[in-house]
């Protein structure tokens, strides 16, 4: 079940259609309301632009010039499958009832076809929904500018901050399933997949799903009576998705040539075994925000929910006053540097030290609703038999360096170890350090400075060290750190 | 998506010089993994090891891509053969040198030959080959809603899944799953099912359970709470009772397929 939008990727006559549904024409009369054309077809359902039949009669004034009608047949179906439908009907009708809000699409009626004179048609489901104008799905290749992406990811924040807060989750969020109304507002929509929080933390769907918006634990979850389980986390997965295709004009993120591919690279990156590759023109407080959205387990993403991202989100917007528009530029200037020469000369540099100063060091609350360091790291161990423990055995164990500028060896290094997937706050980037040599005779200089994970806060305030960054698969847009005393 | 299934029997692998034997050996790949194969030494360590000299030490490697697996072929004189067992003889060749040779079966058998004339094996197992959902409406593939388990209606394991949820589908308001004996059965009559032994019927339910439809402990074994953890084998019943319950429930199979069964000895053939 999916509302695709006449200029979608593939849409109503671009596909493998195989005439399993009939289009109805226009003028055909759906219970009070009457065809004008085709929007789209999914799964299960097809769409449909409808005006209410009888224009003129007094009264009808309220009720739009403009409706999507949603059909479902269930006719020829075996029961169990009709009964899929009408669950998928139910839960639509459910949150339309229980959950509305600006940022969902409105559901202005629903009713059961009785045409047995169309035997198609008879039984069949209908749904009748504000009309939207189309979906990001539309908007994506074109590109947006950072405000209207901001405005959408924003829009899209608030529509699941609302639905996670009512106890739902959407479990099939995608670009085409995020409209835009006629004003241009985004209202999400298509509900069939939502499923109800039950037990506070998760509750059980269907065992379907769109395979490029999966997250990676979906792959592998089992399948139990009830269905699979699913947590608001999914949908943040979803989210960390769309808000890089928005930055991206529409680029997926995970490479390959079908879904099923785009999933095998889903898998890789959440064993640890491929880094997370964004496009360059993400800007950077989207990229941090996606990557946050974007962690690998679902304990990690738990952290980040739909409410807290929309804060940080508001938080830029209402700070986006002129000193922060200088800084930002300033800041794309130094990264056009960096990108332009890997071993920046003392120019470059110096910008980039001024630039990534606005974050006091150490102080880690200046992260929400800023772009600003620290910025997450996952550790990364070469070592195979090291990536599956979660044991913390001390042979699987990495060291830090007190100094990057002195070779890395004993003496040199912090009393602390991390282990493969910890996950540490850098908060800048050395690109000429010491040459560190990893086991595969990577050979490199460039190192992050990291907040040293510590249990006591205390001794956390300058408790820095640094990670070579043959450790870490992440690059993430850190500001050079002021060149360190000894290097000059 | 969890990757593939490496199965090498019982007696085909062994030491590292060579000596046959050795236990079964099975190895789980998730994407982007890779297993070596051959006689191995301590300096060309390999993760599947197969004792039989004419086998070269590094004999190939497997790498899970995508839904599927590839088979590089590191001997340079021997031609190695994957056959598909539930494809009636059908089979690829993989030429010496062959590198990264897509193989497209969900089941396979690498046939590696020997100097006796006889063959080493192992097994490969791609459970994640992805079916469209039947109803194709409109819409590429790509952004489709999908269901996330999804059976080849061909593949023998279904023909099983069917003769389990027959009652069902008939509205016989059976009392209980129809045993593994039962199913021997009831599939005598079918062209490539009526060959299957009961032990094949188990092992059929087991992939089903563990591999296709990946079962949660609590569905497998309903009494004994979300805390038990059944071991390979064991609650076979739970499992099989699970299987059915969840292919119902999802409509994985629906009356329509009961047309994939032989015709009903008794009760006459009726439909389909």
């Amino acid at each position: 079940m999916r509302v695709q939008g006449p200029g979608g990727p593939g849409g109503p006559g671009a596909s493998w259609d195989s005439g399993h549904t009939e289009l109805l024409p226009p003028g055909h009369r759906v219970g009070d309301w009457v065809v004008t054309e085709p929007i789209g077809a999914g799964g299960w359902a097809t769409v449909y632009a409808g005006r209410p039949a009888g224009t003129d009669r007094p009264g009808t004034a309220a009720r739009p010039r403009e409706v999507a009608l949603k059909i479902m047949p269930t006719a020829g179906l075996a029961p169990r499958q009709a009964r899929g439908i009408a669950e998928a009907a139910r839960r639509e009708v459910e949150i339309g009832v229980r959950a509305g809000h600006p940022r969902l699409i409105r559901l202005l009626d629903d009713t059961v076809l009785s045409a047995p004179e169309q035997p198609a048609l008879d039984g069949a489901i209908v749904l009748v929904m504000e009309r939207a104008r189309g979906s990001l799905r539309d908007l994506l290749g074109a590109g947006t500018t950072e405000t209207e992406g901001a405005r959408l990811i924003a829009g899209i924040c608030e529509g699941l901050a609302h639905l996670h807060r009512a106890g739902w989750v959407h479990a099939d969020l995608k670009p085409e399933n995020v409209l835009i109304g006629a004003d241009g507002s985004v209202k999400l929509s298509d509900f069939g997949l939502a499923t109800e929080l039950t037990t506070g933390t998760h509750g059980h769907g269907p065992p379907m799903g769109t395979l490029d918006y999966l997250p990676p634990e979906r792959w592998r979850a089992p399948l139990g009576e009830l269905g699979v389980e699913i947590r608001p986390s999914a949908d943040i997965w979803a989210l960390g998705l769309m808000i890089h295709e928005v930055f991206a004009s529409g680029a997926p993120l995970f490479s390959g040539a079908t879904p099923v591919a785009r999933g095998a690279a889903v898998q890789e990156y959440a064993a640890g075994r491929a880094p997370l590759r964004m496009a360059n023109g993400v800007p950077e407080f989207w990229r941090t925000l996606a990557a946050d959205c974007l962690a690998p387990t679902h304990a990690a993403r738990a952290a980040h929910t739909a409410e807290s991202l929309l804060e940080r989100i508001e938080a830029r917007r209402a700070g986006g006053s002129l000193p922060r528009v200088r800084r930002s530029r300033l800041r794309r200037t130094a990264r056009t540097a960096l990108r332009a020469l890997a071993a920046c000369g003392a120019v470059a540099c110096a910008i980039w030290s001024y630039a990534g100063h606005s974050a006091p060091e150490g102080a880690g609350a200046t992260r929400v609703g800023t772009a600003e360091p620290p910025l997450q790291l996952r550790v990364f161990n070469a070592e195979r038999a090291c990536q599956d423990r979660t044991d913390r055995d001390p042979r699987c164990s990495l060291g830090l360096a007190i100094d990057p500028m002195r070779p890395y060896m004993a003496g040199n290094v912090v009393p602390a170890r991390v282990w493969h997937a910890d996950v540490l706050d850098a908060d800048c980037q050395l690109l000429r350090g010491e040459v560190v040599i990893d086991e595969s005779d990577t050979r490199s200089t460039h190192w992050f400075r990291v907040r040293l994970p510590s249990a006591d806060p205390a001794a956390a305030a300058d408790a820095i060290a640094w990670l070579p960054a043959v450790r870490t698969k992440d690059r993430p847009p850190l500001p050079s750190c002021p060149a360190p005393p000894g290097s000059r | 998506m969890s990757g593939i299934v490496v199965h090498l029997p019982q007696g085909s692998g062994g030491g590292a010089d060579g000596e046959p034997g050795g236990e079964a050996v099975t190895l789980r790949l998730g994407p982007g993994e890779v297993a070596r194969f051959g006689r191995g030494s301590s300096r060309t360590p390999v993760e599947l090891r197969l004792a039989d000299e004419a086998v070269s030490r590094l004999a190939g490697e497997i790498r899970v891509t995508d839904d599927h697996w590839q088979l590089t072929n590191h001997s340079t004189t021997q031609t190695y053969l994957v056959e598909n067992p539930e494809g009636a003889g059908e089979y690829l060749r993989v030429s010496p040198r062959r590198a990264g040779a897509p193989i497209p079966f969900e089941f396979s058998r690498v046939v590696l030959p020997t100097r006796r004339g006889t063959t080493v094996s192992f097994q490969v197992f791609a459970p994640d080959h992805v079916y469209l959902d039947p109803p194709g409406a409109g819409g590429s593939w790509a952004s489709r809603t999908v269901t996330a388990y999804s059976l080849d209606e061909t593949a023998t394991y279904f023909l099983v899944l069917v003769a389990l949820c027959e009652p069902w589908l008939r509205d016989q308001s059976p009392v209980a799953v129809p045993t593994t004996p039962q199913v021997v059965e009831r599939l005598r009559g079918h062209g490539t099912g009526g060959r299957l032994t009961a032990r094949a019927v188990s092992s059929h339910i087991d992939y089903l359970a563990d591999e296709k439809l990946r079962i949660g402990v609590a569905a497998a074994a309903p009494e004994t709470g979300a805390g038990g953890v059944p071991g390979p084998g064991d609650r076979r019943n739970g499992k099989r009772d699970a299987v059915v319950a969840l292919a119902l429930k999802f409509a994985v199979v629906r009356e329509e397929h009961l047309a994939l069964l032989p015709p009903r000895a008794e009760a006459g053939a009726r439909g389909r």
